[in-house]
């Protein structure tokens, strides 16, 4: 099994309970299918630097996972067919040096401060 | 400091991000990547930025990625 991140941007307009409904459907699957959730990173809502179907904002989940290869296809048909999604995109992770790391964290703790602004916007 | 117009003062280029010794871009640290895109969103040119190649092609898949998730635009709003 291979290490992969998943980020996905669900609507604005969910509710907390809801994304914390979604965000179970994405790490339910993972552990069933014999994978493992490492991280889930919550980035809360962001500006996007794009509309994407007409929103401004979206709420962003990052998912850190190693997961059959089978599962990836099967989280980004559903994926596509949850109108909640405004978009996703998994990569393969890379695998850390302890310099990046270090790197890593830096970056998210400007990114993962729950509920507040985007760190683009606090500039 | 001299930062992008070197050639005018005859300052060597240099990576700036192997002076700051990164070891991997990462797509999710717009704030960084922001710095090697253009205002219209185009990615700055080794050539012009003293990019290293290695550091070249981890920024150029980075800000592809960040584009898709939308933390960087495609294209700056007002030339739309």
């Amino acid at each position: 099994m291979k290490l992969y991140e998943t980020t996905i941007i669900y609507d604005p307009g969910l509710e907390e309970t809801k994304i914390n409904d979604e965000v179970e459907r994405v790490t339910q699957p993972i552990a069933q299918a014999g994978g493992e959730v490492i991280e889930v990173q919550r980035w809360g809502k962001r500006k996007l630097a794009y509309n994407i179907r007409k929103r401004r904002d979206g709420t962003y989940i990052h998912v850190k996972h190693k997961s059959p290869a089978t599962l990836i296809a099967e989280m980004d048909r559903r994926f596509r067919l949850n109108e909640g999604v405004l978009r996703h995109l998994t990569v393969l992770a890379v695998k850390e040096s302890p310099r990046a790391a270090e790197d890593a964290a830096k970056a998210a703790d400007g990114l993962a401060a729950p509920g507040v602004e985007s760190p683009r916007m606090a500039d | 400091m001299a930062r992008d117009g070197e050639s005018r003062s005859f300052r060597r280029k240099f990576c700036k991000l192997c002076f700051d010794k990164v070891e991997r871009i990462d797509y999710k640290d717009d704030r960084r990547l922001s710095r090697f895109i253009t205002d219209r969103g185009k990615i700055v040119p080794r050539r012009i930025s003293g990019t290293c190649a290695r550091h070249q092609s981890q920024i150029t898949e980075a800000v592809k990625r960040a584009r898709i998730l939308a933390l960087l635009p495609f294209t700056s709003d007002q030339y739309r």
